[in-house]
């Protein structure tokens, strides 16, 4: 079964270009939230295999939804997904419980290794 | 990524930045109204990192950088604690500009339209399908023939009204009514497809001449033929253009005058009965009659000492080929003068008008039809040449006898209840040189632009759904003559554009 996935950006287009990515190497896209608060929301309802998650996003940003999934599930799968320049923030992301990252703008073989080696390891 | 996935993505980019760009707008006034607020500062930042991110996706690599600089000066500040200072949120409002036309023309460069693209405006939800347009003319065309038919119908159906035949027929005709406004309703469009562009380039317009400017935009959310709307960014820019380039003073100029520094760009568009009228309108120095007069006398086409009013100076400002820029600056010259933005106008349907006060600006109305194709109209004669006339300006009707007309100022009047009105023959207007005119005749009452007028004609047919074809107008008719029809008897008939008339 392919494996299930909640993309989690607050423009369509960045949301719309990460599915084509993950649509086009089998991936099922079950999901996509444009806040950090539908994040959490989509997550406990969809329970994904992986979740991608920005950094900024209007209502609770990409790091606080991080903590907010972690702390009910703390299994959860998550790749960040951050611009150039937020190195901080990514490390702060991993703290916090997110397992890998990838740097917009997207390389799409890039995106596909991050998500292989976040759901096997 | 392959062309058509990268097509889609221009179009998400295109659509998204501007939705972006008008929330970091919003965002900015609000800042600038209270400063020491975080949230608008926030949602700034937000729009900026996610056109960076977009424009970095679609490598449009100076874009991305400027959305960066722009992100990072903007965090400094807003981390700072202190509130924004009034001189940089000016030129952070002119970087949101300068992004606009960046977003809009990367995406036109990549061959996306700077329309939103259907159904791809993240914004509304509702359920869209996209249409060719050529699709929704040819299925016009199609009502158009129905229409004809109708009449024709109707008029088989009159000899005997109370027959199956004359009640099928009426409602058919209902049904006809209701699926031409609903044809007619899918091809609207609102104004805020066009409007939204206006303000970044008017600004930027006014910055690179070291000039001040507050454009404010009214009633976008009038709808109007898609095929008008299609056509109309590029009259109405060219009078903005012109409004910034030759109408605004400079800041220092406007206050040796007693104005204020930022010179006022308004468009404001409202419904007037079947059209909307945009009114543009600068508060400049307005146009110089003297000096276009001077020139009109030096070119021949205008005899010296005679009065220029608003109408006779938009009309030799709309002669191909005269303008008065004495200079031909980066902005309005271009060899394309108010003679194309009028002829581009004429041919949407659209009329034009100016009005212009010395020191206190300009103003232009462009009357746009609603609705292309179909009209009302009321059919007249002078000999037997038949003319049809939208009925949205006929107020009245009356019969009228030579004697009724006096001389009042130099012209024929007559008068309507106590207002003595301008009388207009038709066979004067379109120079008929056929049979005499009846004695009694008819004088049609009309009204456009808040003035009146009595048209006479030698006769009046009554009413049709007139389908119009647009009309390639040869070299020497008169502007108001705007299209052609087919008469259900089928004699072809000249449409005639009263508003301008009046």
């Amino acid at each position: 079964m392919a494996q299930r996935v909640l993309i989690c950006d607050d423009a369509i287009f960045m949301r719309t270009m990460i599915a084509d990515i993950l649509t086009g190497a089998g991936y099922e896209v079950v999901g996509e939230a444009e806040s950090g608060l539908q994040a959490v929301e989509r997550y406990k309802s969809l329970l994904p295999d992986i979740v991608t998650m920005d950094i900024v996003m209007p209502d609770m940003g990409g790091i606080d939804a991080v903590k907010a999934i972690i702390a009910t599930h703390p299994d959860a799968k998550i790749l960040m997904c951050s611009a150039m320049g937020q190195q901080a923030l990514v490390v702060e992301a991993i703290q916090a419980g997110a397992k890998d990252f990838v740097v917009k703008p997207f390389q799409p073989a890039r995106v596909l290794e991050a998500v292989q080696r976040v759901l096997a390891g | 990524m392959t062309d058509g996935r990268r097509a889609r993505y221009v179009a998400l980019f295109a659509a998204e930045s501007r939705t972006l760009l008008a929330g970091a707008r919003r965002a900015l006034a609000a800042w600038g109204d209270a400063p020491t607020e975080r949230a608008p500062a926030d949602e700034l930042f937000r729009s900026l990192h996610t056109i960076k991110g977009m424009a970095a996706s679609l490598e449009y690599e100076g874009l991305a950088e400027l959305a960066h600089l722009t992100e990072d000066g903007l965090v400094a500040v807003r981390d700072s604690g202190a509130p924004p200072e009034r001189a940089w949120l000016r030129e952070l409002e002119a970087t949101l500009d300068q992004l606009a036309l960046g977003c809009e023309s990367a995406a036109a460069a990549d061959g996306v339209s700077s329309e939103p693209a259907a159904g791809e405006q993240p914004a509304r939800k509702a359920r869209v399908v996209r249409v060719d347009l050529d699709r929704l003319d040819a299925l016009f065309e199609d009502l158009g023939g129905l229409v004809t038919a109708r009449q024709d119908l109707e008029r088989q159906a009159e000899r005997d009204a109370l027959s199956p035949v004359a009640r099928a027929a009426q409602g058919m005709a209902r049904r006809l009514d209701t699926l031409q406004d609903r044809i007619l309703h899918v091809r609207l469009a609102p104004l805020s497809e066009v409007f939204e562009r206006i303000p970044p380039i008017v600004r930027d317009l006014a910055r690179q001449q070291g000039k001040e400017v507050t454009v404010r935009m009214e009633g976008d959310e009038l709808e109007v033929d898609r095929a008008v709307l299609d056509q109309l960014a590029e009259p109405l820019i060219h009078l903005l253009r012109n409004a910034v380039d030759h109408g605004l003073e400079s800041p220092e100029v406007r206050r040796g005058l007693g104005k204020r520094p930022a010179g006022s760009v308004v468009v404001r568009a409202r419904r007037d009965r079947d059209s909307v009228v945009l009114e543009l309108s600068d508060d400049g120095r307005g146009i110089d009659r003297a000096s276009v007069a001077a020139r009109a006398v030096a070119q021949g086409i205008l005899e010296e000492g005679v009065a220029l009013n608003d109408d006779g100076l938009l009309a030799l400002l709309a002669r191909p080929g005269f303008s008065t820029a004495t200079a031909v600056t980066d902005v309005s010259g271009r060899g394309v003068g108010l003679d194309v933005v009028a002829s581009r106008l004429h041919e949407l349907g659209a009329s034009l008008q100016l009005t212009t006060v010395p020191g206190r600006g300009t103003t232009f109305v462009v009357r746009l039809p609603t609705r292309l194709g179909i009209v009302r109209a009321l059919v007249a004669s002078i000999g037997d040449e038949r003319y049809v006339m939208p009925l949205t300006h006929v107020a009245e009707f009356l019969p009228w006898e030579p004697e009724a007309v006096r001389q009042e100022d130099g012209r024929a009047v007559i008068d309507l209840r106590g207002e003595a009105i301008p009388v207009v023959d038709l066979r004067r207007l379109l120079l008929y040189r056929g049979a005499p005119s009846p004695r009694r005749r008819p004088a049609l009452v009309l009204e456009a632009n808040g003035q009146r007028i009595a048209l006479l004609a030698d006769a009046i047919h009554g009413q049709v759904d007139a389908v119009v074809q647009p009309m390639d107008r040869p070299r020497g008719m008169p502007r108001w003559i705007t299209g052609a029809t087919v008469l259900d008897n089928g004699r072809p008939a000249l449409l005639l554009d009263l508003a301008s008339v009046v």
